[in-house]
């Protein structure tokens, strides 16, 4: 289970990260819904060691997460907006690298590890292709199972679908529902509706660095009254 | 106009000087990238260091940012052949060092060429994106294998051709080595025009034999071009 507890960040005399409390059980997506600025991807990158937090905890089963560890120890792994695939290395390259010179596995582990997962999320003869290649759909694939290849226990995704077709956001509900159904522990940053409606999740809605209203997406469904400030955005009237 | 036969007679020594002449560009250039890439990774990560306002570190940064940049200020500022004639006349002696002319020239035309490469190398780190650091950074690369093996090879491939530029005026600006007595290529060709008082045959010689030497580099370069930069869509 992850739980983030009072969680500041601050840029430039203002509050990005306002208190934030979260609580993701493993095998749970939590999608952080809001607006552009709202400190979504803040959230995601203190989780990932790219921001440090003024402030607050983040316990992951219990324990507290040493956030200059994370990288080293792999705890965490994200998905970015924009991918940020390695474009010059080929499609199996992009996942054996890590796991050759970060975690010491041989050439013939790490080739085993990326044919995995390159056959798991449908990428399988596209070992010697080239970023550039791939679509973009496949590049974002990609990027999930090289997250995946270092066994993260949390999995970040920056605004999946902003960066793709429209038409492609079942796919991409689809991968991110299996990776919870993996156990893993999933969190979102997203403002698009399209992508929540296609997603058993939790649903924080997020203003001015604070989640200021949180809901089940099946009890949201069903109850909309019960959430004005969500329905509101769903609805397109929250600017 | 051109005698061929004379040609043909001395091509023996002016192919001997053109051996030392690609002895002179290839060390020098060797030099140049090695000194060039450490400059620019100097520069790079020392405005970082600056810009991410480390405390005591950062004016280290800055310091080591200054030097750099003084460095680079005075290299291309001033004339290869005076900082030839400077490392060589001045510097080895004050140093109390002995070098053959061969080695002092390599040097010279290596320092001087670090600078120039150092740009462009910087122009190239500076172009890859942030986000292909911070994707190295989370999968847990350390800084030094982040630019081993994800910013430099990305560098490097978007400067190839400027560095191709750098090789072949590196191929021509051997030539001033031989003020200070080395023998390459166009001084083989003064012994060539002082023997046989054909001005027109020597130069046209020699400035034949230099446009094959870089033709033929620059043939290289665009193949490397081609080959490092295949994982771009056409």
């Amino acid at each position: 289970m992850l739980k983030i507890e009072k969680l500041c960040k601050t840029f430039d005399h203002k509050k990005i990260l306002n208190n934030i409390d979260l609580t993701v059980h493993k095998g749970e997506i939590a999608v952080l819904l809001g607006q552009s600025g709202v400190g979504k991807s803040t959230l995601l990158r203190v989780l990932n060691a790219l921001e440090t937090a003024d402030t607050g905890t983040i316990l992951l089963d219990g324990k507290a997460l040493d956030l200059a560890k994370i990288p080293h120890e792999h705890t965490v792994g994200m998905v970015f907006q924009h991918f940020n695939l390695f474009e010059h290395l080929t499609v199996e390259q992009n996942i054996t690298l890590a796991l050759e010179k970060v975690m010491g596995k041989t050439d013939q582990e790490s080739i085993l590890i990326a044919q995995d997962l390159l056959q798991r999320y449908g990428l399988e003869g596209k070992n010697d292709m080239y970023v550039s290649q791939l679509s973009g759909g496949q590049k974002q694939r990609l990027a999930i199972a090289r997250t995946l290849a270092l066994k993260p226990k949390i999995v970040c995704l920056d605004e999946p679908t902003s960066a793709l077709d429209p038409l492609l956001t079942t796919h991409v509900a689809n991968t991110i529902q299996k990776l919870a159904d993996e156990g893993y522990i999933v969190l979102v940053a997203s403002h698009d509706v399209a992508l929540l409606e296609r997603l058993t999740c939790s649903i924080y809605l997020m203003q001015n660095g604070s989640i200021v209203e949180s809901a089940k997406s099946d009890e949201f469904k069903h109850y909309k009254s019960k959430f004005p400030l969500i329905s509101k955005f769903v609805a397109g009237e929250i600017e | 106009m051109i005698n061929f036969e004379l040609i043909v007679k001395y091509l023996p020594l002016l192919l001997k000087g053109a051996i030392t002449t690609l002895h002179i560009a290839a060390m020098s250039c060797f030099l140049g990238l090695t000194g060039g890439t450490l400059l620019a990774l100097g520069q790079t990560q020392s405005s970082l260091i600056h810009a991410s306002r480390l405390g005591k570190l950062r004016w280290a940064g800055s310091l080591l940012n200054y030097c750099i940049s003084f460095y680079i200020t005075i290299i291309r500022g001033t004339p290869m052949l005076i900082q030839i004639a400077f490392f060589y006349y001045a510097i080895i002696p004050a140093l109390g060092l002995q070098i053959s002319p061969l080695y002092a020239a390599i040097i010279a035309i290596g320092i001087n060429s670090s600078a120039y490469i150092s740009q462009v190398i910087r122009s190239g780190i500076t172009s890859v994106d942030k986000g292909q650091l911070e994707a190295a950074r989370v999968l847990g690369f350390s800084k030094m294998q982040s630019i081993r093996y994800i910013v430099l090879p990305q560098a490097l491939r978007m400067v190839i051709p400027s560095l191709g530029n750098e090789f072949i005026t590196l191929i021509k600006d051997s030539s001033l080595a031989y003020t200070i007595g080395v023998v390459e290529l166009y001084k083989q060709g003064i012994t060539m025009k002082s023997l046989t008082f054909d001005t027109m045959t020597t130069f046209t010689a020699v400035a034949l034999i230099y446009l094959i030497l870089t033709t033929v580099l620059s043939f290289v370069m665009n193949v490397i071009e081609r080959k490092m930069n295949q994982h771009v869509k056409n």
